[in-house]
């Protein structure tokens, strides 16, 4: 009998010393600690170069959007988060709206960044903007045939149409930018248009739609900009080819990805001094490079491949609407069966 | 030994309740409805959601069922050319996350994959949508849990005394009606064991659902909890997959026998040869079985890899492959040793249904997303910090969070059923006799746990342990939430570049997960044979 009765204290005091092991290493005014949404192969590099400029270091945490909103919420003020960054101006918004930022107002940033991609109190700051827009097969469509996110919904696309799944970001923010733009029921025939002229069941990723329009399982799709670049790097002569949408209306649904210093920060100084870094021009050129999205700094090119397709007009909706009307969306999307 | 006997009792319940108290703060969840969601919910989603569950549920626990005891008793039963190998490589599909082959057999057999471009440019047929319907998920999931009811199943055919066969031949039976008269009956139990695992793993899946993009229950918990940013409602939802859970684990407990994973009485003689053609068509089915599930996506993450591997091969693998071990050994003790501690044979727990439940609880973490346990677990000591500083006290938060601590523990509630099982089937194996014998001999019951027990319980200690430790370095969305700084494992790192659609680079990663994996599937064979 006894046996139990020292096994389980023994596995509790286990339990403590694997425990220290893993507690927080001390803090200090050299150590920025982020939580990123934006996976590590597209931060590290940045952090090492700010590491190089700055000699503070840099430590990280990655996982989904909105896991670490609620981590960062349960954490309170004994997060050890000085940072969070994420994709998608409804997860920084829903993130503001949960406290979970301070607000941040600084000369540089102001002068970086323009003012459309930052939040008006300073809670957030948008450092990458991602373009959605039209991709098509230039061995079956022709252009002219091309114009805007709504015109998909059209019968001509009939088993015609690649999606993304609903349950992407990028997805929910561009069906709100619908409903911002024409209110709940004419977003609703679009989006069921959207679904009968689907060819496929919606891919679960971008590069996928691709694959599909080159196999020609479809002609057309919708994708983020950066994922066509990708294709394009590897192999130059795939029969795919942009079309900047709504061109002749509200233009191409843009998206950013961004950062803000979070309310309870520790190293709140070297957290202003990250985003700051982030806002510069050397850090949005890596920005452009790595991932090819375009620079939030309006002054710094784009990368050489980005930059061949064009300038387009972007779509000017106010970013926090995304955020809320992204519950409308969602309930939208999953009464019309778009999975 | 009456006190002794409460005294242990409660020792064990507390285990068994700490070990189950993800699932209670899901439950809590109740207390705060939530009208409106439920009603979208309800109209809207619920309906599709459960009948797609239930086709999926139907469709892999006949697939995995079938292939499973066909592949064991095939294996124990009858000889035939290549048998030896094939054997134990039946077992390594095991090894390969589920997550990992859906991203494979998706890039080979989606329209664009290799396939379907020579089934147009060469045979000139018409393409066709993979994902669309439900025989394209449920063949995959049918090739990555199969492993656990051929495990079972062969187990139990082992067992199977020769001589009843020989005896059904001897009276001129033909091995056809041998199989579904005398085995196939007899290991019933066994492979209802390997089914109740494959179902709940389905039922907690997310990874493979969402590369599928197939909609299941699990797909209304994320999205209550990623779209409509409620978690209680998410927990809500959880807390009805842990209730049917305990039916399965309910009817399953009918069904069981002394159902394991591992086998102590080896047959050595095969009461059945397989000659000429037949014999080398049992391989090539066999064989195929294992090109599918594991040969063919190996090939094809090495492939994928191969380019990359310079470039994505570095320094940083050295933490991420440390991370990982660590992580799996520490889990896997730990959960074995509360394994152990609650199936060790106690006359308590022959007469107490109080216990026996009690422990049924604490084995149907298995059935919980890992996010939502992960979140479950979060809410939960916050509650406690919550309570703890309304009393005056400290918060207990900053001890937790970013501790390894709350990692492991969901490790724990989740894999219990695993090492569990597999570990109350060889104590069952204890008889009373030895117990009584011993006692009467006067030995202390320490003595008798060291003595006798444990001893007898290490094949099926081994056995839980190994399985537990290949669970636990898969584990994903657990740790992607839950883990410290500096915690990365495999098992995030194939999903953070698979998640980006880099499948060439997330194939690295994968495939040192696979090879972990299959060493400790070799080292289970092996402790098998020598058993």
């Amino acid at each position: 009998m006894n046996i139990k009765i020292r096994i389980v204290p023994a596995l509790i005091v286990l339990l403590l010393v694997v425990t220290s092991v893993g507690i927080a290493r001390a803090r200090s005014e050299d150590l920025v600690t982020v939580y990123s949404s934006r996976k590590e192969h597209l931060i590290k590099p940045l952090f090492e170069s700010f590491t190089r400029d700055t000699g503070i270091q840099v430590t990280y945490l990655t996982g989904k959007g909105g896991a670490l909103i609620e981590r960062l919420k349960l954490e309170g003020k004994n997060t050890n988060a000085d940072m969070f960054m994420t994709v998608d101006a409804g997860n920084l918004w829903y993130a503001a709206t949960q406290d979970l930022f301070q607000a941040v107002q600084t000369q540089t940033l102001e002068n970086n960044i323009p003012s459309h991609l930052r939040d008006s109190k300073g809670l957030w700051t948008g450092l990458s903007v991602r373009a959605r827009t039209i991709v098509y097969s230039t061995e079956r469509v022709n252009p002219v045939d091309l114009s805007t996110y709504e015109n998909l919904a059209d019968t001509k696309w009939a088993g015609r149409l690649c999606l993304r799944t609903s349950k992407k970001i990028y997805t929910k923010s561009l069906v709100a930018s619908m409903i911002y733009h024409h209110g709940i029921n004419k977003a609703s025939d679009i989006i069921s248009g959207w679904v009968n002229n689907l060819a496929a069941t919606p891919n679960a990723k971008d590069s996928h739609i691709m694959n599909a329009i080159i196999s020609g399982q479809c002609d057309i799709g919708l994708v983020n900009t950066y994922y066509f670049a990708r294709l394009i790097t590897k192999n130059p002569n795939v029969p795919l080819k942009l079309f900047w949408a709504n061109q002749d209306t509200t233009g191409v649904h843009v998206n950013i990805s961004g950062a803000g210093v979070t309310k309870y920060a520790t190293n709140v100084k070297g957290a202003i001094k990250l985003l700051e870094w982030l806002s510069n021009a050397k850090a949005q050129a890596i920005y452009a490079s790595l991932n090819k999205e375009y620079p939030a700094n309006q002054n710094v090119i784009s990368d050489e491949v980005v930059s061949s397709w064009g300038s387009f007009k972007q779509d000017k909706m106010n970013l926090e609407q995304t955020g809320i009307l992204q519950a409308d969306a969602v309930k939208l999307m999953q009464t019309k069966g778009y999975r | 030994m009456e006190k002794n006997c409460l005294k242990s009792k409660v020792w064990i319940s507390v285990l068994a309740l700490l070990v189950a108290m993800p699932i209670f703060v899901v439950a809590v969840s109740w207390f705060f409805p939530e009208r409106e969601l439920w009603a979208h919910f309800s109209t809207i989603l619920l309906p599709n959601l459960i009948s797609a569950t239930v086709v999926l549920l139907i469709g892999v626990g006949v697939g995995v069922t079938f292939l499973g005891t066909i592949l064991a008793y095939l294996v124990v039963m009858v000889e035939f050319p290549g048998r030896q190998w094939l054997e134990w490589a039946l077992f390594l599909p095991f090894a390969v996350p589920a997550y990992v082959l859906a991203f494979v057999y998706l890039g080979v057999f989606d329209y664009s994959g290799y396939v379907q471009v020579w089934m147009r440019e060469v045979l000139g047929l018409s393409g066709f949508d993979i994902r669309a319907g439900s025989w394209a998920i449920i063949l995959t999931f049918v090739l990555v849990f199969y492993p656990y009811v051929y495990m079972m199943a062969r187990a139990s055919f082992k067992r199977q005394k020769v001589n009843i066969i020989e005896a059904g031949r001897l009276l001129g039976t033909s091995p056809l009606r041998t199989f579904f008269k005398i085995s196939l009956p007899l290991a019933r139990p066994a492979a209802a064991a390997g089914l109740l695992v494959t179902l709940m793993e389905i039922l907690a899946d997310f990874g493979v659902v969402s590369l599928f993009n197939f909609d299941t229950f699990t797909t209304a918990i994320y999205s209550a909890w990623g779209d409509f940013r409620s978690i209680e409602v998410a927990a809500q939802l959880a807390s009805l997959l842990v209730l049917v859970a305990f039916f399965l684990i309910y009817f399953e407990k009918k069904a069981r026998g002394q159902a394991k994973y591992y086998s102590s009485d080896v047959v050595n003689k095969k009461p059945y040869r397989a000659f000429g053609i037949m014999g080398w068509l049992i391989s090539i089915f066999i064989f195929s079985v294992f090109m599918l599930a594991f040969a063919m996506p190996m090939l094809q993450l090495i492939i994928w890899g191969w380019a990359y591997s310079s470039k994505e091969l570095n320094v940083r693998y050295t933490d991420l492959i440390i991370s990982t071990l660590v992580l799996t050994v520490s889990a896997t003790l730990i959960t074995v040793s509360i394994a152990t501690i609650l199936a060790l044979p106690n006359h308590c727990k022959k007469n107490s249904s109080w216990l026996k439940s009690v422990i049924n609880i604490a084995t149907l973490g298995y059935a919980l997303p890992g996010s939502i346990m992960a979140v479950g677990l979060l809410y939960g000591i916050n509650q406690v910090s919550a309570v703890s500083i309304y009393f005056g006290g400290q918060s207990i938060n900053q001890i937790i969070f970013g501790s390894i601590a709350l990692l492991l523990f969901s490790y724990i509630s989740r894999f219990m059923a695993i090492g569990y099982n597999s570990i109350k089937a060889s104590a069952e194996q204890i008889k009373p006799m030895f117990t009584q014998s011993a006692r009467l001999l006067g030995v202390s019951r320490l003595r008798l746990i060291w003595q006798i027990y444990l001893p007898m319980m290490t094949p099926g200690i081994l056995a839980g342990g190994l399985l537990v430790a290949v669970d636990v370095m898969k584990e994903l969305p657990a740790t992607y939430l839950l883990r410290p700084f500096g915690w990365d494992t495999l098992a995030i790192q194939v999903y953070e570049l698979s998640a980006e659609g880099l499948f060439e680079r997330a194939a690295i990663p994968a495939l040192i997960m696979v090879l972990f994996g299959s060493v400790l599937m070799i080292i289970f064979q092996y402790l098998d044979k020598k058993s």
